[in-house]
C-alpha cells in the first residue's frame, strides 16, 4: 500500500508541476496586454504601461521570468496581483474556502442526487419511468451551467422569493449576529449554487451508478439474497448498493474538476465570492500571478481528489492494490 | 483679453463663493442604500482606483477642494460649490487661492490642512504612483503651503477650466497617515483597503468580492448625509445583478444598458428609472494612416471616402433598433452631458443617393458581388470591436448590413477586450468602435481627435490644423456664452472631415428603489448626490432600521 500511496503521490505532484509550466506559458504567450485590462476603456500612456511592466518583470526573456516565478513559488510566494494591488496568496486564501464549500456542498448533493438516481432508474430497469428518469438526468447533464443557474435564480429568486439569488450572505444584516443565525444565512445563499452544480454533476454520477447497479443487481450474491427472502428495498440497499459504490467513489473524486470548473461560471451567476470568479476577473484581466496560481490551487485539488478517490478505491479492492 | 478674461473669472468666482452647500440637509435620516455592481473595487486609494466601484467608493469616502454641480459647468467658477475649502480666489491669472474650511476633519478627528493637499497634489503627481489622473494635472506647476488653512496652486499658463483642474480629478489624502508609506507601495498597503478620508460617509469592512460598506460621518462638517448607510453587492453578471434588485436583494444599479433588462426593472412595481444625461459616445473611428501609424490609407486617407461611408449610415434607425425611443445619436464628439452639446452642430446627412456619387467621383466603380474596386483594390475593411460589448456588436451586424447596398464590404473582427485595445493603440487596424466616457470639460476631445492625441487617445492618427485651433480657442474662451460658438465650430468641422462616425450614445437611466426619495443623478459621478438621498420613516424596510 505505502508503495502505490507514493506512486500516486509522485504522479500528482508531476502533474501539478506540468499544469504550472502549460499555464505559466500559456498566460504569457496569449496576446493582451495586462495594464491595459483595467483602463476600461481609459487611456493608459504607453510610457506608464512599460514602467508597470519593469516594476513586474515582464520586461525580461519569458524563460527568466518563469525561473524566477518558480523560485518563489517554491518558497510559497505566488507574487502580487496586478489588478489587485495585493498579494496573490491574500486573494487566494480569501477566496479557496468558499469555493470548497460550494464545491463540498455541490459534491455531497450530486452523490446523493446521483446515487438515488441511479438506483431508482435501475431497479425500475427498461421501464418507461427508467427512460424518463434517464431523460431527465441527460437534460441536466446538457444543459450549460450557468443558463441553469440563471432559470432557478429567475425561478426561486424573482417568481418564488423562496431563496436568495446572490452572495453568500445578508449584506445589509447590522452586526453582530449570531454563529448559527450566520450559519443559516449562508446556508440558504447556497442553496441555488450549490444544486445548479449538483444537478449537472449529479446527472453525470446517476448514468454511471444505474450501470453499475445493474450490474450488481444482476450478480449472484443478490440472486442469493432474493433467495434467502429479503425484501427488494433491503437487497437494494444493503446489497447491491454497497457493492455498486466503487464507481461512484471514483467519480466523486473525477468530479472535482468539472465541480471546479462549473464554479467559474456559476460563482460569476450567483454573485459567490469564490476561487471560480477569482479566475474569470483573472483572465479579463489578465492578471497573470492570479490565473497562474488559481491553476496551481486547481491542480493541487484535482491531484489530491483523484489520489484520494484511488486510495478509496484501492483500500476497497486488493486487486487494485496489487496491480 | 486676457484680463478681462481673468477679471471675468475673478468675479464669478467670488460671486460662486457665496454659495454654500452642504452634503446633507435637514430632514429624515436614516435608511440603507443597497447598491448592485457589477465589478469589485481593485484599491480604495483614489490616485490608484481604475475600476467604477472604487471610484463610486471613494466618492463618498473622501471629499474634493470643491466639487462640480449638476450642470457640469467646468468653465465659470460659479459652476462649483464648496467641499473643503470654503472659498477660493485668483491671486492673479495663473495663482488660485483655496482657503480649507477650519472644521473639516478626517474620519479619525485629526484636522484637514493645506499640507494635505499640497501632499495630495504631489502624491497624484509622482511616477511611482502612476496615477490615472496624472495627465489631468499637467498644466499645475506646483502646489504650496501659505498657512494652515491657505493652499496655494500655481499653473503654467492662464486657462479659463484652472478651478477645474484644482479641484476635480484629486481627491484630498490624508498626509498623516501616508507620508510614511514608500510611493510604490501606497497602493498595496493597508489603507488602501481600509482608507480614511473627509467625505460623508466612513469606510465601515470590504469583504473582497462579496461586499463594501460605509456608514454615515454623522460629525460631517458639511452635515450628515440623511442615509445611514451605503452597501454594495457585488454581483459580476448584469442580468444576475438585475434579478437581484428584481428579488429585493439590492436597491440601485447605476445604469442598464440592455433593453430586455430595463423591460425586467419596468416591470417590477418597487423600482424604477431615473434618466440621466449621456456622458458617453461610440463612434467607429477610421485609421488614416497605414497600418502601425506610417503612410496613408488607402481607403480612409481620402477625406470624401469617409464623408460617403458617414452619409451611407443611418444613425437614428441604427440607434431605434438597438435601444427602441430610449438612445440618442450623437450630434459629434460630444454627449449630452457636456455642457457644449448643441442640436445646432453641422452634421454629415443621411443620403445615401450622395454618398454613391461621392464614391463614383472618387473612383470606385461597382464590381463583382456589388462590392465597389477601385485600382485593382476592394472597398473592403475590417472593422474590430470588443467581444464585451453586445451594443458594439449588434451595432456593427448593423452597420454591416446598411453599408452593403452601397458596395461596402464590411468585414467584422470581434477580439478579446484586452487585445481589441492593443490592436487600437497600436493604431493595427483599420476601423475601431470604440466608446468613451467622456469627461466632464470638452477638452478631452483633444486627447480623441487632437494633433497632440495622436500618440495618445487619437487612435485613428486625424490630424488637422484648423480642428486644433478651433478647439483651442474654444478651450481658451473666458466663458461658456463666448466658447459655445467656437465648440459648434470646431466640432462641425470634426464631422465634415469624417474621422470617424459617432453613432451612438447609449441610453443612461440608474435603477432605484421607489422607497428612496430626494434622487438626483449627476452623470459624471452617479452618486455625487447620494447625500441627500432619503427613505421616508414609512416607507422603510427592515435593512433601513
Amino acid at each position: 500500500m505505502l508503495t502505490y500511496l507514493l506512486r500516486r503521490l509522485a504522479l500528482a505532484l508531476a502533474t501539478t508541476a506540468a499544469v504550472v509550466i502549460i499555464t505559466f506559458a500559456l498566460v504569457h504567450l496569449a496576446p493582451g496586454e495586462p495594464f491595459l485590462a483595467g483602463a476600461e476603456g481609459r487611456f493608459v500612456p504607453p510610457e506608464t504601461v512599460a514602467r508597470l511592466r519593469e516594476r513586474f518583470g515582464l520586461d525580461r526573456p519569458l524563460a527568466v521570468q518563469f525561473v524566477r516565478y518558480a523560485g518563489n513559488l517554491a518558497s510559497g510566494d505566488f507574487g502580487e496581483s496586478f489588478a489587485r494591488h495585493r498579494p496573490v496568496a491574500e486573494v487566494l486564501a480569501e477566496a479557496l474556502p468558499n469555493t470548497l464549500l460550494l464545491g463540498g456542498a455541490a459534491l455531497v448533493l450530486s452523490l446523493l442526487l446521483g446515487i438515488g438516481l441511479g438506483m431508482a432508474q435501475a431497479a425500475r430497469a427498461g421501464t418507461w419511468a427508467d427512460a424518463a428518469l434517464g431523460t431527465v438526468a441527460l437534460a441536466c447533464y446538457s444543459v450549460p451551467s450557468f443558463w441553469l443557474g440563471l432559470m432557478l435564480l429567475l425561478v426561486f429568486g424573482e417568481w418564488l422569493h423562496w431563496l436568495p439569488v446572490t452572495g453568500m450572505a445578508d449584506v445589509a444584516l447590522r452586526a453582530p449576529v449570531g454563529a448559527l443565525h450566520h450559519a443559516l444565512d449562508v446556508g440558504r445563499h447556497l442553496v441555488l449554487p450549490a444544486l445548479t452544480l449538483a444537478l449537472v454533476n449529479g446527472a453525470a454520477v446517476a448514468r454511471f451508478h444505474r450501470a453499475a447497479m445493474i450490474e450488481a443487481l444482476d450478480a449472484d450474491f443478490v440472486r442469493a439474497a432474493r433467495s434467502r427472502g429479503l425484501g427488494e428495498g433491503r437487497v437494494l440497499v444493503r446489497h447491491a448498493l454497497r457493492s455498486a459504490l466503487a464507481p461512484a467513489i471514483t467519480l466523486a473524486g473525477l468530479s472535482i474538476p468539472a465541480l471546479l470548473t462549473g464554479s467559474v461560471l456559476v460563482e460569476s451567476v450567483f454573485g459567490w465570492p469564490g476561487l471560480g470568479r477569482v479566475a474569470y476577473e483573472a483572465i479579463f484581466a489578465r492578471d497573470y500571478n492570479v490565473i497562474t496560481a488559481v491553476a496551481v490551487v486547481a491542480g493541487v485539488l484535482v491531484a489530491l481528489g483523484n489520489l484520494l478517490a484511488d486510495l478509496g478505491v484501492a483500500a476497497a479492492d486488493p486487486r487494485v492494490r496489487r496491480a | 483679453m486676457r484680463l478681462t478674461a481673468f477679471a471675468c473669472a475673478l468675479a464669478i468666482a467670488l460671486a460662486g463663493c457665496a454659495r454654500r452647500e452642504a452634503g446633507g440637509s435637514a430632514g429624515p435620516t436614516g435608511g440603507t442604500l443597497v447598491i448592485v455592481a457589477t465589478g469589485d473595487a481593485d484599491v480604495l486609494f483614489p490616485p490608484s482606483g481604475a475600476v467604477t466601484t472604487s471610484a463610486d467608493v471613494a466618492g463618498l469616502v473622501f471629499s474634493r477642494l470643491a466639487d462640480l454641480t449638476f450642470d457640469l459647468n467646468t468653465v465659470d467658477d460659479a459652476g462649483f460649490t464648496p467641499q473643503l475649502a470654503r472659498s477660493w480666489e485668483h491671486a492673479d491669472s495663473t495663482t488660485l487661492v483655496f482657503h480649507l474650511d477650519p472644521r473639516a476633519r478626517w474620519h479619525d478627528g485629526a484636522p484637514v490642512r493645506a499640507a494635505d493637499v499640497a501632499f495630495t497634489f504631489d502624491v497624484y503627481r509622482d511616477t511611482l504612483v502612476d496615477s490615472r489622473f496624472r495627465p489631468n494635472l499637467d498644466a499645475i506647476d506646483s502646489v504650496t503651503v501659505r498657512d494652515s488653512l491657505t493652499a496655494v496652486f500655481h499653473f503654467r499658463r492662464w486657462y479659463p477650466e484652472e478651478l477645474y483642474d484644482a479641484t476635480y480629478h484629486m481627491k484630498v489624502l490624508p498626509r498623516h497617515l501616508l507620508d510614511t508609506i514608500p510611493r510604490a507601495r501606497l497602493a498595496s498597503s493597508a489603507f488602501a483597503r481600509a482608507p480614511v478620508g473627509s467625505g460623508p460617509f466612513r469606510f465601515v469592512r470590504w469583504e473582497a468580492g462579496a461586499t463594501i460598506e460605509v456608514a454615515a460621518d454623522t460629525a460631517n462638517f458639511l452635515g450628515r448625509p440623511k442615509l445611514d448607510r451605503v452597501i454594495w453587492r457585488i454581483v459580476p453578471d448584469l442580468g444576475s445583478a438585475v434579478g437581484a434588485l428584481v428579488a429585493g436583494e439590492g436597491d440601485a444599479i447605476e445604469v442598464i444598458p440592455p433593453a430586455e433588462l430595463r423591460a425586467r426593472v419596468r416591470a417590477t412595481p418597487a423600482l424604477r428609472l431615473v434618466p440621466f444625461a449621456a456622458n458617453a459616445v461610440a463612434y467607429v473611428a477610421f485609421n488614416l494612416t497605414g497600418r502601425g501609424g506610417k503612410g496613408v490609407h488607402p481607403i480612409f486617407g481620402d477625406r470624401d471616402v469617409r464623408r460617403a461611408l458617414a452619409m451611407g449610415i443611418d444613425r437614428a434607425t441604427l440607434v431605434r433598433s438597438l435601444f427602441g425611443a430610449e438612445g440618442e445619436v450623437p450630434v459629434g464628439a460630444t454627449a449630452r452631458a457636456q455642457w457644449i452639446w448643441s442640436d445646432s452642430i453641422r452634421q454629415l446627412p443621411y443620403d445615401t443617393a450622395a454618398a454613391r456619387r461621392l464614391l463614383e467621383a472618387r473612383g470606385w466603380r461597382p464590381g463583382p458581388g456589388g462590392v465597389r474596386w477601385k485600382g485593382g483594390l476592394p472597398l473592403r475593411f475590417t472593422l474590430l470591436y470588443p467581444t464585451t460589448s453586445r451594443i458594439r456588436q449588434d451595432a456593427a451586424v448593423l452597420l454591416q448590413a446598411q453599408l452593403k447596398p452601397l458596395g461596402v464590404d464590411l468585414r467584422l473582427q470581434p477580439l478579446e477586450f484586452t487585445l481589441f485595445e492593443q490592436r487600437s493603440v497600436r493604431k493595427d487596424f483599420d476601423a475601431t468602435f470604440q466608446a468613451r466616457t467622456l469627461d466632464a470639460s470638452p477638452a478631452s476631445v483633444l486627447q480623441l481627435f487632437g494633433s497632440e492625441g495622436v500618440r495618445q487617445s487619437n487612435y485613428g492618427s486625424y490630424r488637422s490644423a484648423a480642428f486644433d485651433s478651433l478647439t483651442r480657442r474654444a478651450i481658451a474662451a473666458p466663458t461658456r456664452d463666448a466658447a459655445r460658438p467656437l465648440w459648434r465650430e470646431a466640432l462641425g468641422a470634426l464631422n465634415d472631415d469624417a474621422p470617424a462616425v459617432f453613432l451612438l450614445s447609449p441610453p443612461m437611466a440608474a435603477a432605484v428603489h421607489r422607497r428612496f426619495a430626494g434622487v438626483r443623478i449627476r452623470p459624471d459621478e452617479w452618486l455625487a448626490g447620494v447625500a441627500a438621498w432619503f427613505v421616508p420613516p414609512g416607507d422603510r424596510l427592515p435593512r433601513d432600521r
